[in-house]
């Protein structure tokens, strides 16, 4: 079965109100190419799932797709904070479910693994734990047998996962290559759906050539989209680095209301396709700044 | 640039490296987060100096990383020249962080309390927050895990340091006492270096207690910068270390040549 789509395809596929994880961490191989169509398709009322994000997240808080984020740190680093994610939650635009980077990894391992909870000591002794009397997503518990205590992460349900990596074959196997995969597996792994934005397509024989290369087996992924630079401004390591510019310039736009709105649908929502995005952004020129190694 | 300090000739951010560095020793493995130029410099330093077989893992990930120079992102892959493995496993980063294999760690936290509790999440109720922070990420799950934890910050004021925390996103020494013991938590916050002094922590409390004043800092300016009630250890407050020539010269010329670490100041 050829697992080929488009980009617009793929995020034509998920429903409005839909729990929809994010791959990448920080400033780094977020699915950026993925992020900017569900803006562009004007998505709504969708719960973001992102163990630790920047920018995918606050485009899609700036595009009006988001009800809750549920995460552990969005920001922008030494960079920043992100300014939408910020501004959404102190206006209570958005809602804001925080969990610490293992608590949510233990809840997508119950997930994936079909387990009631995954039990950590993560997150012992914190705010985190009070937080979560009322959504009882963990609980705080102490093992009969033992007294020890320990966190229980129950299950945490994904409709769709996006993810960036480097190739995949028209089958739907992807290869993040080197396998640097931050904790996109977890995802992928708890996930109903899984769409891989790759940065080229290779031929199944050389998938079967080299299946040591293989990151993700085509039966966990629904579909694989074309998306050339798809993490920017993310990095996608090691291929190329985030972009410092264009960080700044949307962090010093976002102090004025007008002007954001106005960045925000010229430079991110605006370009139609994600080549003419990346273009707009800068094109040849800027991918060349920006590019470490080849493939 | 940040301010001298009085006779030793460098500057704090200088001084704050050098008593990080000394703080560790040849069985740290150690791993970094965002922001973290303070201990990234004083992993690489030690590691140069006194502490050869210091562990680090850059970013969490780039294990026994060499960089000719430190990024503006302590998380970024231009941080990871020179490692020997790329740890790409959530997995693997886990258990060695679990299990306390990873025996250090160093967090920050826009408020820090007098136990070495840390808050990144909001400033004001969590539900109506005055300004929301980027989140605890990882705060939570290594404040619990790690056995020794080392706390840092570049602007001590009474803002920073307060007596009762918005929301605690990381565990240091909890209520106090044997709070974390009876979680069943390992060790506890070690020191607290900050731009004035550095902390250690009482014994039984578990508060925040002058270890040393830098140069020319009094412990009445401590305690008007601090939200909280600063313990004083018994007799005389020693003066945190002066640099050596060779510690300056290789945090200058090899661990930071383009003072990255002046992104915290």
């Amino acid at each position: 079965m050829d697992k080929r789509v488009s980009i617009e395809q793929a995020v034509g596929s998920i429903p409005d109100g839909a729990t929809v994880a994010l791959g990448g961490l920080s400033m780094n191989s977020a699915p950026m190419a993925y992020v900017r169509e569900i803006v562009r398709q004007e998505k709504r009322d969708l719960t973001v799932v992102a163990i630790v994000a920047g920018m995918s997240v606050d485009w899609l808080i700036a595009g009006g797709c988001v009800k809750k984020v549920v995460s552990g740190l969005v920001s922008f680093e030494g960079l920043g904070l992100a300014p939408t994610f910020r501004m959404g939650v102190q206006s209570g635009a958005v809602e804001i479910e925080e969990y610490s980077e293992d608590l949510l990894i233990c809840r997508l391992r119950a997930q994936a693994w079909n387990l009631p909870f995954v039990p950590t000591k993560a997150g012992l002794g914190t705010d985190l734990i009070p937080l979560h009397e009322q959504t009882g997503t963990i609980r705080a518990e102490v093992d009969p047998a033992t007294g020890e205590h320990y966190v229980a992460c129950t299950r945490l349900p994904v409709d769709v996962a996006l993810v960036h990596a480097h190739s995949a074959d028209e089958l739907g196997n992807v290869r993040v290559d080197p396998k640097l995969i931050w904790m996109d597996n977890e995802i992928v792994n708890a996930a109903e759906r899984t769409f891989a934005s790759v940065e080229r397509y290779v031929g199944h024989a050389d998938v079967v050539a080299e299946p040591h290369r293989t990151t993700y087996p085509q039966f966990m992924v629904s579909g694989v989209s074309l998306a050339e630079f798809g993490a920017y401004p993310s990095s996608c390591f090691p291929e190329y680095s985030h972009h410092t510019e264009f960080f700044q310039a949307y962090s010093a736009a976002a102090s004025d209301p007008e002007e954001f709105a106005t960045f925000f649908a010229s430079r991110v929502a605006g370009p139609e396709t994600w080549v003419d995005f990346i273009q707009s952004s800068g094109g040849e020129e800027m991918v060349a700044s920006l590019r470490r190694s080849s493939a | 640039m940040t301010p001298e300090v009085e006779g030793y000739g460098c500057t704090v951010d200088e001084l704050m490296v050098v008593a990080f560095s000394r703080a560790m020793d040849n069985d740290t493995r150690a791993f970094n987060g965002a922001v973290s130029f303070i201990p990234v410099c004083g992993y690489l330093l030690a590691r140069r100096t006194h502490a050869p077989n210091l562990v680090w893992a850059a970013s969490s990930i780039a294990i026994d990383a060499n960089p000719p120079a430190i990024p503006e992102s302590t998380l970024s892959d231009a941080l990871w020249d020179g490692a020997s493995m790329l740890a790409t496993s959530s997995y693997d980063f886990w258990s060695y962080a679990s299990g306390a294999r990873y025996n250090t760690f160093a967090f920050r936290g826009a408020q820090m309390d007098a136990r070495g509790n840390v808050n990144n999440t909001v400033i004001g109720p969590y539900e109506t927050p005055k300004v929301r922070l980027p989140g605890g990420g990882g705060m939570a799950d290594l404040g619990s895990m790690i056995p020794k934890i080392y706390l840092w910050n570049t602007t001590h004021n009474p803002r920073t340091f307060v007596e009762q925390l918005d929301f605690r996103s990381g565990i240091g020494w909890g209520d106090g006492g044997d709070h974390r013991e009876w979680l069943g938590l390992p060790g506890g916050p070690q020191l607290c270096i900050t731009n004035l002094c550095v902390f250690d922590f009482h014994p039984e409390s578990r508060r925040m207690r002058v270890s040393s004043l830098h140069p020319g800092v009094t412990i009445g300016e401590v305690q008007e910068s601090t939200g909280f009630e600063v313990l004083v250890p018994d007799g005389e407050i020693p003066t945190t270390g002066r640099p050596t020539e060779e510690e300056l010269r290789i945090l200058r010329e090899e661990v930071d040549p383009t003072s990255a670490r002046l992104r915290e100041f």
